[in-house]
């Protein structure tokens, strides 16, 4: 029951942490410009302003627009209920689940798409043709960076990923998965649509992916899809950290281990949100037809990371 | 050589019907309707004289006619020629210039909007500066229109361009846009992400300004040149000065004429770093944009510091400027341009290195030199793509002549090309203020002023930041203002973006728009 109420407090604990990861970034890219930046009771504060306003509902819109948050917000949840984060279980945790977690994301971008062509604004359908373009790159990669440690941890489990390369050396751990970090950092910046391959801070629609699918949303739906899409960034991080840098996340449910293993935790998303912010703040996005390059790099970095197992080996 | 005027009646006989001299470098010819054609052909083709802009003016009052007058930019000898034309009530067509000469194209339409003349052969005859609720049949720039009136409004829509076939789909963007800035209609017709075409339907902020400069004093009427185009504020009033000072004749002291050079450069430095903090907003690299924007609020504040205005308001005043800068300010706006100059090169030796950005900015929205010079454009976005041609140096006014600059150019015509210009011009500008600051005579800051002649015209105009701004006055009986044309650089750049953004994609296009930043309200008017 225990272990139920503790991976139950997990997901809870991803939903409040993310509008925190997200201001960490953006105060990262206001020091770069010179400027103050919000305070981090802003990010909260934001979404609680959406939550209360009212909302302008399109004419044209159907139940597929008024559905889309709710399908949005709830697939990523239960995406985010498959990750381990403070200890090596997560809620609904099972063989497989790896599969799972990326159709799940893939269900929310379905629906993100189809509502944004659902009011019939031009700039809906726009957003939701890039959406599906990157998408469909970045999905290849992420399942083949899945493949490529699934293969070398014997176990398409997230939790017994998380579990044997948290057993593994580390070096040899680094040696092996490196290229595959780098598939899944680069799927990690898509998905959270961030500079170089969308920018989250641009008014200028004709260059928006994601924003463009949502700037008919008001009120709820659209706190609700913000806050999904923080989560989503977060589960990501998480990701990361459970797959390449797993040491100290705690194997039992007890107490000094889970204290221990939130410390952890928390350096570790921070530091991975600060490379995020760096790579965001030293670059400028790309050209929209030299993304899916950058999407090829990360589906040939997967690729080469499941190849060098084949070829090297399990045994080194 | 004998004079252009004489010339052209030797070649054209009796349809050259006078011909004389406005001021030492303004040629008067008066020719037949007729054969507008064949003189600007002639003009162009024999002594590489440039158009510059269309004004036509309502004079029915003082001769019983419309009258055109079409300027022309004689560089060699540094002089203008103004053709000018008459045009009956009855009989309002005129010959249209616009298919060998593309650029008369907005020109003459706005005269068609503005004073119900026709053009007679013109290839896109729609209207342009007044959109189809304005009932037909009135028009504002004629004398018998009373500005103050309010019109009501009639239905009716603009007819798009289409392109058509599988695939193909329109995207229409504005006037109304996300973020502060004016309002302008884009229609894209694209495949996929491509842009087939582009078609700009703009002056949703005409207010009317010719208009209401209609019988002001000159005072007055500068004041409302400061507010043509709020960030060229400056080289709007100077030009407007300028043509006043030429109708009336007035001597501007060579102090206020380095004092004018000084603001200018000012101005275009700001404007300058504005648009390319706005390049490198606009790839998403927002450390560039930050210091860029930081080091033109230390500009605005100096300006103010001097002056007392920003955006160096209420700085050029009729025979001179008002604002000295004394032996104090002179050495602290040294050491704070040094200081600027200094934080400015290094922002832009990180943009040079940036890769990310480059790839962005190279080949995006090329402007081939051959479409730049049939469609007029000017400044800047002329001079990065291999016009090489600037108001300063072809017809040097203020004490542009007494000092040395050189004017940039670079041939590719893309974004990059713009934005070095653009680098180049600050780095030439700065040196410009130096030099003036350390050269400049003393003596008065304004001329005196004398009343103006009746039925007089005349030019005057800027190298504004965004590039030739001209304009042109023309005075009544009691020596009053009875016309006043206004050419801004956006009017004449605008229809460029139409073939910036061919071959390029959607995503691109804001870029390409503000690698050339054209403004919506000089444009409008």
């Amino acid at each position: 029951m225990s272990a139920v109420l503790l991976s139950l407090f997990q997901v809870f604990f991803l939903m409040a942490l993310a509008p925190a990861v997200s201001w960490f970034i953006k105060k990262m890219k206001a020091a770069s410009q010179n400027r103050v930046g919000p305070s981090l009771i802003q990010a909260y504060a934001d979404l609680w302003k959406l939550f209360r306003k009212d909302m302008v509902i399109p004419e044209t819109a159907s139940w597929i627009f008024h559905a889309m948050p709710w399908v949005l917000f709830a697939s990523t949840l239960a995406a985010a209920s498959m990750v381990p984060v403070l200890w090596t279980r997560s809620l609904f945790g099972f063989t497989g689940d790896v599969i799972l977690f990326v159709y799940l994301l893939a269900l929310g971008r379905f629906f993100l798409a189809l509502a944004a062509l659902d009011t019939g604004t031009t700039f809906g359908g726009m957003g939701s043709s890039r959406e599906m373009t990157l998408s469909s790159l970045a999905e290849p990669a992420l399942l083949l960076a899945f493949f490529a440690l699934s293969f070398r941890a014997r176990t398409l489990s997230l939790e017994s990923m998380s579990v044997y390369f948290a057993s593994e050396p580390p070096m040899q751990v680094l040696f092996f998965t490196s290229l595959a970090f780098g598939a899944l950092l680069i799927v990690t910046i898509t998905e959270s649509g961030r500079i170089p391959l969308d920018n989250p801070a641009t008014h200028l629609e004709l260059t928006m992916i994601h924003e463009a699918m949502i700037l008919e949303y008001s009120g709820r739906y659209l706190a609700l899809i913000e806050w999904s899409h923080q989560i989503k960034q977060l589960v990501f991080l998480t990701l990361l950290a459970d797959l390449f840098f797993p040491w100290g996340i705690a194997a039992a449910g007890d107490f000094p281990a889970l204290g221990f293993s939130l410390v952890f935790f928390l350096a570790k998303i921070f530091i991975l949100a600060f490379v995020v912010g760096w790579i965001e703040i030293h670059s400028s996005k790309l050209r929209l037809f030299r993304a899916p390059d950058l999407l090829a790099v990360a589906f040939v970095l997967a690729i080469l990371s499941l190849l060098g197992q084949l070829i090297i080996g399990r045994g080194l | 050589m004998k004079p252009v005027p004489e010339m052209l009646k030797e070649k054209f006989g009796g349809v050259v019907q006078k011909h004389w001299e406005e001021s030492a470098r303004q040629w008067h010819v008066l020719v037949a309707k007729d054969s507008i054609v064949r003189v600007a052909e002639f003009l162009i083709g024999t002594f590489a004289m440039r158009f510059l802009f269309l004004s036509g003016s309502d004079t029915r009052k003082e001769n019983g006619f419309f009258s055109l007058y079409y300027v022309f930019s004689f560089a060699h000898e540094d002089r203008f020629l103004i053709v000018q034309t008459r045009v009956e009530e009855k009989d309002p067509r005129f010959p249209s210039l616009s298919r060998f000469l593309p650029q008369a194209n907005w020109q003459e339409r706005e005269v068609q909007d503005m004073l119900g003349l026709v053009a007679a052969g013109h290839p896109d005859p729609r209207r342009l500066v007044l959109h189809e609720d304005w009932p037909p049949g009135i028009f504002p720039l004629r004398k018998d229109f009373d500005g103050r009136q309010k019109i009501p409004r009639v239905a009716g829509d603009y007819i798009f361009e289409r392109v058509e076939g599988e695939g193909i789909f329109e995207i229409p963007v504005g006037p109304v846009h996300a973020g502060i800035i004016e309002p302008g209609h884009f229609r894209f017709s694209c495949a996929g992400e491509s842009i087939l075409k582009l078609e700009i339907r703009h002056f949703y902020t005409h207010k009317g300004t010719e208009k209401a400069g209609e019988g002001k004093k000159p005072d007055h009427l500068l004041c409302l040149a400061e507010r043509i185009s709020g960030d060229n504020s400056l080289a709007h009033a100077v030009a407007c000065a300028q043509a006043l000072e030429n109708l009336g004749e007035i001597e501007v002291p060579p102090r206020a004429r380095f004092l004018r050079v000084i603001f200018l450069e000012m101005e275009r430095i700001h404007n300058h770093m504005s648009d390319i903090a706005g390049i490198s907003l606009d790839v998403a690299f927002s450390f560039g944009a930050s210091q860029l924007m930081r080091l033109k609020e230390t500009l605005l504040r100096a300006n103010e510091r001097l002056t007392g205005t920003r955006l160096l308001r209420s700085v050029a005043a009729l025979g001179g400027v008002r604002r000295d800068i004394t032996e104090e300010q002179k050495e602290w706006l040294l050491g704070e341009i040094g200081k600027i100059k200094e934080d400015f090169d290094e922002t832009i030796r990180i943009l040079w290195q940036m890769d990310s950005l480059m790839d962005r900015i190279e080949i995006t929205g090329a402007l081939k030199k051959e479409v730049v010079e049939a469609l007029g454009g000017v400044g800047p976005i002329a001079r990065a793509s291999g016009v090489d041609r600037d108001m300063r140096r072809e017809h040097p006014y203020a004490a542009y002549k007494d000092l040395l600059f050189r004017v940039p150019v670079f041939t590719d015509g893309d974004v990059e090309s713009r934005m070095k210009v653009k680098v180049r011009e600050v780095c030439e500008s700065f040196r410009l203020i130096h030099d003036a600051l350390q050269t400049m005579p003393a003596g008065p800051l304004c001329g005196a002023p004398k009343p103006f002649r009746p039925f007089r015209s005349a030019l005057g105009y800027t190298e504004s930041p965004r590039g030739e701004c001209f304009h042109w006055v023309e005075t009544g009986r009691d020596g009053n203002i009875v016309r006043w044309k206004v050419q801004s650089p956006s009017f004449a750049n605008w229809p460029l973006i139409e073939y910036a953004v061919l071959e390029n994609i959607i995503p691109d296009f804001p870029l390409i728009n503000k690698s050339m930043n054209l403004s919506y309200s000089g444009n409008d008017r």
